[in-house]
């Protein structure tokens, strides 16, 4: 299910949270409403966490997750690294790493298996997206972007890339990230598909200006109509948290 | 930039001349390189069909790598191999700057010679994609567009739409045409344009090419000389309170309250406006256009920032705005606009190489490089023609060489300036030649030569006087005549009187020229063989006789120099002192005059000093022997002894001695090394 909302007046929700399959980062300082919006699809599955990321609000550029861990830039501070830390889930890694490309969030796209960079993302970068993130990782452009993170939103089942990439294209990576792609927009139009909305297996939040054909496309590729969290962060998280109070 | 602005023609038409307009817009439509490519139109029902097409053949649909040309991959491992290859990187980085991709084995090859390669790269950035002219055209402030008879013109952005609302590119640009066309309608050109900076307001309205109302004014709110407004200057270096600055903060004031005024009042004749252009820098410029009550809101649509920049305003300059934004730079044809283009946009060299397949501009973009002065290297020497002006014998100034010149002059001229000759000796030579000629009216080609040959030899004897001596006179010594040989050998074998009846025999003059001929072999003079020969007597007669000491020998000594001997040098100086107006003696190292009486004082007082230092010799060894009687005493007779020395090293004792218990010394040092010592002798 696809749910629209807004970040103080702004649609870019992607820039100001980062969604994946065992937590939400969203920005701090935002209005409760957003907060709430969130709250509301996911605080039964998974934990919201309010976060900010070298005292910028615009955590869903700055940072790269998925289930298995959560990398953020050398700017993050040893205050807001532990706050993260204490919040995250036990079993995600967190890493802080130094790259002269230093929005993550825009130079790195991934799901939880594979992952695409920006052509000229340092070596030592790669290893360590590889070894936290658990993912294979791949040098790509989208659309002759380099900025691979802000043209695709990508979960397990499926991604939406940048509109003015090609057929042939669109092929070619989904035979390699082994997930369907489609070119589509958000927010009336923008092309910056990553900043215009979050997703993960079985829910997206995208802006307020999202047109229902897009609306549509997205929860299509996505495949979220039938979306349900899966049962260990559902009805096992449950019983985790039962016996563990 | 690589082109003038003359090599591109274009006509201006203005809107406001309704007929050449109106022409001009028959079947008009936006230039090509205003257009994007269309955006790819998704609906639901697409992404479905893609969809079910992905699950239905999988995901092995695209199993091949576009960028690269490879594939399709026969499993999984090879595809992800190839995709983390640094090959694909490399191609991807390619693709990115719109050059080609390279197959495995170029890539390899370039890495191996990496070299070659650049020129490679060169060659490729020749042929740019066409998307570069897009990027130069989108980035540029007209709008481009074409008409019926393949003329392109172009219009100022800023009069089709506002800085904020951006008009699609994508399919034909309909938009952009629908606002040209808008332009046509009567009420569009009614235009609006408000410069304010520094103090002075300009301001005007017009209706097609004719102004309706304008004003201009200007009050004195900038400080002279310093430059920046009174205001400016109050916020960052606080309250100044000279008769100037609030004479000026005053004026600031009445300035805004008239703009305002005049705004005001022209309300209803902006209501009309289809735009208003206004320039106004800075926050107080701005405050007097859109300040409180004022008629014009800053969220208008009408309201444009002028797009270039401008002089201070004047009603001139409004004028001069107007008619640049109302005019259209019409291109006969599309090459042509493409020069302009590119040569206006910001990196001509590299743009000018583009899609275009102009030869011309080519050429133009490759020159202008080489034509920059590369400061630091050192500029490639020109073979240049020598000067055919020269300077005559006689003062009549220049005389040039005509033709019936002889070659010879002019390639001894060549000559002497490739191996380098001393510029002076040039003169004398041409001088020579001068005259020379003048006595041969006609030469022949033999006497071409000699003359040729002379010119050569005089030149030779130049040089030599100038490496000699240049007061003594002296003649190229091939031969030297026996009486002189003869002399020599005497001053060596010592014959003194033989020599002084040879010099009887002599004349005065030949006396002289004999004694300062110089060995061929040596150098040496008759003078510098008897100094050399250690002859007191001999220097003495021959310097008499007119033997100049100044002459040099091939080692560069003077006979005084050359000598070794005390007693001749001696000679040299008593004759100084005997003939002290001789010789310039000045040059000859003699180091001056002595007679015998200072040559008896200064005996006397060597011998003087011999005694005093027999004297002093004498005493020390009288001092050693009582200074070792003194040590060889027993500590006790020491203390008794009359004598004042230290104890032990037997020196005279200073008046307030260094002791211990009977011990007396001279020193500090003296005092501790006997007390170390000491113990030794008490336990001996």
């Amino acid at each position: 299910m696809a749910v629209r909302v807004q970040f103080e007046n702004n649609n870019e929700v992607g820039v100001f949270s980062k969604l994946t399959n065992t937590y939400c980062l969203v920005a701090i300082g935002g209005s409760e409403n957003f907060y709430s919006v969130f709250e509301a699809e996911l605080a039964e599955t998974i934990p919201v966490i309010h976060a900010s990321v070298g005292g910028c609000r615009i955590i869903g550029r700055m940072t790269v997750g998925n289930k298995n861990g959560l990398l953020v830039p050398s700017s993050t501070t040893d205050t807001e690294l532990q706050h993260i830390r204490n919040s995250l889930p036990e079993n995600v890694k967190l890493q802080r790493v130094e790259e002269r490309l230093s929005a993550l969030g825009n130079v790195i796209a991934c799901n939880d298996y594979v992952a695409l960079v920006h052509p000229d993302l340092d070596k030592d970068t790669e290893e360590i997206l590889a070894d936290t993130l658990n993912v294979e990782v791949f040098r790509q452009t989208i659309a002759g972007n380099v900025l691979v993170g802000s043209y695709t939103a990508l979960s397990n089942r499926g991604g939406l890339v940048h509109p003015k990439t090609n057929i042939q294209d669109q092929d070619e990576l989904s035979s390699l990230l082994q997930v369907p792609l489609v070119a589509g927009t958000v927010n009336r139009g923008s092309d910056v598909v990553a900043a215009g909305m979050v997703v993960n297996d079985w829910c997206a939040f995208c802006g307020l200006d999202t047109t229902s054909t897009e609306i549509s496309v997205i929860e299509s590729v996505f495949k979220l109509n039938d979306a349900k969290p899966t049962a260990i962060t559902s009805t096992m998280r449950a019983s985790l948290i039962d016996s563990m109070s | 930039m690589a082109l003038k602005p003359e090599a591109v023609k274009t006509k201006i038409v203005k809107v406001y001349e309704i007929d050449e307009f109106q022409k001009l817009l028959k079947g008009v439509h936006v230039a090509a390189c205003m257009i994007t490519e269309s955006h790819n139109v998704i609906d639901e029902q697409s992404v479905l069909r893609r969809l079910n097409a992905l699950t239905l053949n999988g995901a092995s649909d695209g199993n091949c790598c576009s960028c690269c040309g490879v594939g399709p991959f026969e499993t999984r491992a090879q595809q992800t191999a190839h995709y983390k290859h640094h090959w694909h990187t490399f191609n991807l980085k390619r693709k990115l700057f719109g050059k080609s991709p390279l197959s495995i084995g170029q890539y390899n090859s370039r890495k191996v010679d990496e070299s070659s390669s650049e020129s490679e790269e060169e060659v490729e950035d020749s042929k740019r994609p066409p998307s570069d002219l897009f990027a130069a055209a989108t980035r540029h402030c007209k709008a481009f567009f074409t008409n019926h008879y393949g003329q392109v013109f172009c219009i100022y952005r800023c009069i089709l739409h506002h800085k904020k609302e951006e008009l699609s590119t994508d399919g034909d640009g309909s938009a952009w045409v629908e606002r040209v066309e808008q332009l046509l309608i009567p009420g569009y050109q009614r235009w609006a344009v408000l410069m304010v900076s520094g103090g002075r307001f300009a301001g005007a309205v017009f209706s097609g090419g004719t102004i309706v109302l304008h004003k201009t004014f200007h009050s004195y709110v900038t400080r002279r000389g310093q430059g920046q407004a009174q205001a400016t200057r109050d916020a960052h270096h606080g309250h100044a309170r000279s008769a100037g600055a609030s004479l000026r903060r005053y004026n600031q004031a009445q300035f805004l309250e008239h703009i305002q005024d005049i705004i005001s009042q022209w309300t209803e004749d902006f209501k009309g406006c289809s735009l208003i252009l206004y320039r106004a820098v800075g926050s107080l410029n701005q405050a007097a256009i859109f300040g409180k009550n004022s008629p014009i809101k800053k969220d208008d649509p009408r309201l444009r920032v002028l797009p270039f920049p401008t002089r201070k305003p004047t009603f001139k300059e409004v004028q001069r705005v107007h008619s640049t934004l109302a005019s259209l730079e019409v291109y006969d044809s599309l090459e042509l606009f493409q020069k302009a283009l590119i040569t206006s946009t910001a990196k001509p060299a590299n743009k000018a190489t583009l899609d275009l397949g102009n030869e011309n501009i080519k050429k133009t973009a490759k020159k202008s490089p080489s034509k920059t002065i590369d400061r630091a290297k050192s500029r490639e020497r020109t073979p240049r023609e020598l000067p055919t002006q020269l300077m005559s014998s006689e003062d009549e100034g220049p005389c040039f060489i005509d033709s019936e010149t002889p070659v010879g002059w002019i390639k001894t001229l060549s000559e002497q300036k490739t191996s380098g000759i001393i510029i002076n000796s040039k003169k004398v030579v041409l001088n020579d030649c001068a005259i020379q000629d003048r006595s041969t009216p006609s030469p022949c080609e033999s006497e071409k030569e000699d003359l040729k040959q002379e010119v050569k030899e005089k030149y030779e004897t130049d040089r030599r006087k100038k490496i000699k001596d240049p007061a003594v006179l002296n003649k190229p010594s091939q031969k030297i005549p026996n009486p002189i040989k003869k002399m020599w050998k005497m001053i060596i074998g010592n014959e003194l009187k033989s020599l002084e009846t040879i010099f009887e025999g002599w004349e005065e003059e030949n006396l002289a020229e004999a004694c300062n001929t110089r060995d061929p072999s040596d150098g040496n003079t008759a003078l510098h063989k008897a100094a050399i020969a250690a002859k007191p007597d001999m220097v003495t007669e021959i310097l008499t006789a007119g033997g100049d000491p100044c002459i040099r020998n091939n080692q560069l000594q003077t006979p005084y120099a050359a000598s070794p001997h005390q007693e001749t040098r001696l000679a040299f100086r008593m004759f100084q002192a005997q003939f002290p107006d001789k010789y310039n003696y000045a040059k000859s190292h003699i180091p001056g005059p002595v007679t015998p009486e200072t040559l008896e004082q200064e005996k006397e007082r060597k011998l003087q000093q011999k005694r005093a230092k027999r004297q002093r010799d004498k005493e020390k060894q009288l001092e050693k022997i009582k200074t070792n009687k003194f040590l060889q005493m027993t500590d006790t007779e020491k203390a008794k002894s009359s004598e004042k020395r230290c104890f032990l090293c037997g020196s005279n004792l200073p008046k307030k001695p260094f002791e211990y218990e009977v011990y007396r010394f001279c020193a500090v040092q003296c005092l501790q090394n006997h007390r170390n010592i000491r113990p030794l002798n008490m336990s001996a």
